[in-house]
């Protein structure tokens, strides 16, 4: 007899732990994604599946502790600066369903960092002129002009000029330097960089040979839960859980 | 009840019981999976979708997305309104999308098709990009294709040009130049420096300002030489090279970026033939005798 009923609990618990399990999913799909990490259980039930999405699908890029590689351009997860959207669950949450560059109709397309020391006049680049190597080696004065760092001041006078007008460089970074999570242009006066060791010689290459990073569209090929779920454990690795969560 | 475990004594109770419980099993496998599974016909709308418009769904972030882009708000601080609008909207646009497949406007309507046609390969393409190469498939592409990757070499020169009239003027020139003579006292021989050069340029813009014939001999200059005076239909041109820097071989390291995306491009392509070669091998497609 004792076996039978052992075998019963059993069979209940598997089946309530599966409703359960269910209706969180259903209620973590159904949340608002930006109220999410506020809400302690659904921020753990989402935690649990999404760090295993991440170490399936998104740690050959951006590393198991989501720090990126700036080698490679893959930015670094654990910070509080975003290239697009502002970092919310729901920010996350599109680019893991569309990527960026992805050739998802519904990715970040918007913009890519034209090549200013190639010959390109076609469209791709927006009509851009091509830059001289000075005219280059300027703007990168300017820009370290911006980031406080030791500069040549008379080649960042010059190099102003082609930011902000010549190269059109301000089209994208904004006119402060400050770049447009809108577009995914970066902010090229705080000390992240996304490419190299922000030097010189990493910043001509960007400049001169152009930058277009990709990150693939997982939608049809991740469910919508674990997509949420990837989501909301990608976004805490750079916000500590709140101390009074709600239920 | 003693007999309840002896499993080679027919009890009835114990039938019972075990029939019932994979009744209640069965049940709850079947209603999860009714319940959950897509493509089915089913009354309850999925957790990750608003609204299914004849079993088609509408997916919830499409939903919120639509919300942001019409409004500026999210699903929490949408008005009633709002969200009613934009799922109106949404299933309208759902039911005018079937009714265009039940009517086969791509079968007449040239954008459709085309918009088709770019989807599918947009979704080839899409596909292609989801899988990382490892780095040693990146640095086997980048040694296969080394010579893509070399940096843009760099010259700055001086291009003077003289009357067609005057090659002595040219050829003394030449010769002064190497000699180190000053800017000034060639202006003194006539010669005219060419103001679209004299800067430092990559090579692709010094072939364009000096025109491919100039930049052939220009490019083979080293660093002080003088070139002997070209004769093109404009004059006589003398070319004087500061500094020329060939172009570099980019290590693997500088080219990475380069070399992923490209290495994707040739991964997409290669799908998309795979693709269309798996299509037309499974179409039946009759050509008319005329054009065979």
């Amino acid at each position: 007899m004792r076996i039978f009923m052992l075998l019963s609990l059993a069979i209940l618990v598997l089946v309530g732990t599966m409703i359960h399990r269910n209706v969180l999913g259903s209620r973590l799909l159904r949340s608002d994604p930006d109220a999410i990490p506020a809400n302690a259980s659904l921020r753990q039930f989402a935690l649990e599946g999404g760090q295993s999405t991440f170490k399936a699908r998104c740690v050959s890029c951006h590393g198991g502790d989501g720090h990126g590689d700036t080698q490679h351009g893959i930015p670094d997860l654990t910070d509080d600066d975003w290239l697009y959207g502002e970092g919310s669950v729901s920010d996350i949450e599109r680019i893991v369903l569309h990527g960026i560059r992805s050739n998802d109709p519904k990715a970040w397309n918007l913009a890519r960092m034209p090549a200013f020391g190639r010959d390109h006049t076609g469209a791709l680049d927006g009509g851009f002129p091509a830059l001289t190597p000075q005219q280059i080696n300027d703007v990168i004065e300017y820009l370290f002009s911006l980031q406080g760092r030791s500069f040549d001041q008379t080649a960042a006078v010059r190099g102003e000029q082609v930011y902000k007008v010549t190269g059109g460089c301000y089209d994208c970074h904004s006119e402060d330097g400050r770049g447009n999570t809108a577009i995914g242009a970066p902010n090229l006066v705080d000390s992240i960089t996304l490419y190299g060791d922000g030097g010189r010689q990493s910043l001509f290459d960007s400049i001169a040979y152009g930058r277009g990073g990709v990150c693939p569209a997982w939608d049809g090929k991740l469910t919508p839960l674990s997509i949420r779920k990837v989501a909301v454990y990608v976004f805490s690795l750079s916000h500590a859980a709140p101390e009074s969560p709600a239920r | 009840m003693s007999n309840w475990r002896d499993l080679n004594a027919v009890n009835t109770h114990r039938s019972l019981i075990l029939l019932a419980m994979g009744a209640v099993l069965g049940l709850a496998l079947a209603g999860y999976a009714l319940f959950t599974a897509r493509g089915t016909s089913t009354l309850f709308v999925p957790a990750e979708d608003v609204a299914l418009v004849n079993q088609q769904p509408i997916s919830r972030s499409d939903y919120l997305a639509q919300l942001q882009t019409l409004f500026g708000v999210d699903g929490a601080h949408a008005t009633r309104e709002q969200r009613q609008q934009v799922l109106n909207d949404m299933i309208r646009e759902e039911l005018f999308v079937q009714r265009g497949k039940e009517l086969d406007v791509a079968s007449t309507d040239p954008e459709v098709r085309a918009a088709m046609v770019n989807a599918v390969e947009q979704e080839i393409a899409a596909d292609a990009i989801t899988v990382q190469p490892s780095e040693a498939a990146l640095e086997s592409y980048y040694n296969a294709h080394v010579d893509q990757y070399s940096g843009e070499g760099l010259m700055t020169v001086h291009d003077y040009k003289f009357s067609k009239d005057e090659p002595d003027q040219a050829r003394m020139a030449a010769a002064a130049l190497k000699s180190g003579l000053s800017a000034d006292a060639l202006a003194a021989l006539h010669g005219q420096e060419s103001h679209d050069v004299g800067d430092e340029q990559f090579y692709f813009a010094a072939k364009i300002h000096l025109g491919a014939a100039l930049f052939e001999v220009a490019k083979n200059l080293d660093d002080g030489a003088v070139s002997a005076p070209i004769p093109l239909p404009d004059g006589l041109h003398v070319l004087f090279m500061t500094k020329n820097i060939h172009p570099a071989r980019r290590s693997f390291a500088r080219a990475r970026d380069q070399v992923l995306n490209d290495f994707r491009k040739d991964a997409i392509s290669h799908m998309r033939l795979g693709d269309e070669a798996f299509l037309r091998k499974r179409a039946n497609v009759l050509i008319a005798d005329d054009l065979r």
